[in-house]
């Protein structure tokens, strides 16, 4: 029998390697770590290994101790395990019948739905989370894309457990120096610590600030998903006081790709459309009335729709950018999605139709 | 037609041609329209083959790593089903409304009818015919690289 080759298809400037070998050599690490898993758990169980009679741990801990070692051949076995039998279902498949496996997982699912439920756009995102929030004068309220939260959280947490790390070395220095010791290497560590600690809670509430000083920004639209060749109403609502030295509304397409570079996964965001739906200079807005103006926003006929695999997507989004007199711009992301347009006769049949291909 | 061949070159025995025919010469199809299309397979023996697969599917290029979607999937590897489908056949699917056919810049996403063909020797054989459901206007450029 002859063996297959170690590469495939040939794209771009790279080749492919074989399914065959990659899913060979995926089945020999599985293999490997169910045998060191068996080995482990042989040892352990024969006594070769592990907690011996002459042990100082009390009576009542072994039992504990036990099933915690046990838990490490454990986990190799039922991982190892689980890989190995996915490995040899799909030994030798095509990628299509895998992915027909993998599909008729999701249409069972649907099928304890309602039919209204069904999830009839293939790869087209729901907007289940775009449509639980009522507006306050328009039907929806956008949800707000906000990685500038994110970020704040993540300075705060840090800021945190860095300075509560700071705190119990301090204690612990003032405590020698308290009883005539001192730790010149604690105290040659602590500056340093201090520094971080300090810049840390300074970064943090400053961005705290910047977040917080701005106001906040409202979106609301009378009808959602959008559709190709249709206008919406929206409402901007930007809270806040002062000067913004202008203030826009623009809707976009962001097309998404996630690769494997190395042993990294990056992901490269690129804006691919950009419609000024409206500006606005020299924005006075006074404190405790927020500027409030209804806007026409247009999917253009033909536009794609938004879509969403698992590692591209296509996203639609209503993006407003500010630039406050006193504070740094900002830019804040309400993610809408996008159906595609249907053509007009028979669409809901055509459409039943096409829901029911069944993969075999 | 692309074809691919998982074998080598020095040992292969002749590739199959794989004819296919589309219903509508333009290979351009509405979203939810019926696709029809007509194949047949020359140069290989029937005896060889031992299964057959005919799909419909959708995959993503470009920068990102390929997705795939299957929309429809027939496996034939009965002795009387394979009769019936070799040396030709017609592959019937409704198409689905999503995901259309799309040119973007660094997601690209293509419809296509694969027939993959398993031969005895254990080797397989895939012939890949793009087409288009929908009339999507390609994106035009970068405005800008989000960071």
């Amino acid at each position: 029998m002859r063996l297959p080759p170690f590469f495939g298809k040939k794209r771009g400037h790279r080749r492919t390697g074989s399914q065959a070998w990659g899913s060979f050599g995926e089945a020999v690490f599985y293999a490997a770590l169910v045998a060191a898993g068996l080995c482990f758990a042989g040892l352990l169980l024969t006594g070769a290994v592990g907690i011996g009679p002459e042990s100082a741990a009390p009576a009542w801990s072994r039992g504990w101790l036990w099933i915690f070692i046990l838990l490490i051949p454990g986990a190799l076995l039922a991982f190892g395990a689980a890989g190995l039998a996915r490995a040899v279902r799909d030994w030798g498949k095509s990628e299509e019948r895998r992915a027909a496996a993998e599909g008729l997982g999701t249409f069972l699912e649907s099928m304890g739905q309602a039919p209204a439920a069904r999830h009839t756009y293939p790869g087209v995102p729901t907007c289940d989370d775009l449509v639980n929030s009522p507006g306050t004068i328009l039907r929806y309220r956008l949800p707000i894309e906000s990685p500038e939260s994110w970020t704040l959280v993540g300075m705060g947490l840090f800021a945190g457990l860095w300075n509560a790390v700071l705190v119990v070395l301090a204690v612990s220095a003032g405590i020698d120096i308290v009883s005539g010791r001192i730790e010149w290497v604690l105290l040659a560590v602590l500056v340093p610590f201090v520094l971080v600690g300090v810049t840390g809670i300074v970064i943090f509430i400053r961005r705290l600030v910047l977040t917080t000083a701005v106001g906040t920004t409202q979106l609301e639209i009378c009808d959602h998903p959008l559709l190709p060749g249709n206008s919406y109403d929206v409402l901007l609502a930007q809270s806040g006081s002062g000067m913004f030295r202008a203030l826009a509304l623009t809707l976009e397409i962001e097309e998404m790709a996630s690769f494997r570079q190395g042993t990294d996964t990056r992901t490269e965001r690129v804006i691919v459309w950009r419609d000024v739906v409206k500006e606005w200079t020299n924005l006075e807005i006074t404190p405790g009335v927020r500027f409030e103006t209804h806007v026409t926003v247009a999917i253009p006929a033909g536009a794609m729709h938004s879509f969403g695999s698992a590692h591209n997507a296509v996203r639609w989004r209503l993006v407003v950018r500010g630039q406050p007199e006193r504070w740094p711009g900002f830019v804040r992301v309400f993610p809408v999605v996008v159906h595609p347009a249907m053509p007009a006769e028979s669409a809901a049949v055509r459409r039943e139709a096409a829901s029911d291909e069944v993969p075999e | 037609m692309i074809p691919h061949d998982e074998g080598t070159a020095a040992s292969k025995p002749p590739a199959p041609r794989i004819g296919v025919y589309f219903d509508h010469p333009s290979r351009r199809y509405a979203p939810g329209e019926e696709l029809v299309v007509r194949y047949d397979v020359e140069g290989v023996d029937p005896a060889a083959i031992q299964a057959m697969e005919r799909t419909v599917v959708w995959y993503t290029e470009g920068k990102g790593e390929e997705d795939l979607g299957v929309h429809r999937f027939e496996r034939i590897d009965d002795v009387a089903g394979l009769a019936e489908a070799l040396p030709d056949g017609t592959i019937v699917a409704w198409l689905p409304v999503s995901p259309l056919s799309y040119e973007g810049v660094i997601v690209k996403i293509r419809w296509c009818v694969r027939i993959r063909l398993f031969f005895v020797a254990g080797r397989d054989f895939v012939s890949e015919h793009v087409f288009e459901i929908g009339d999507i206007a390609p994106a035009r450029g970068v405005v800008e690289r989000v960071q």
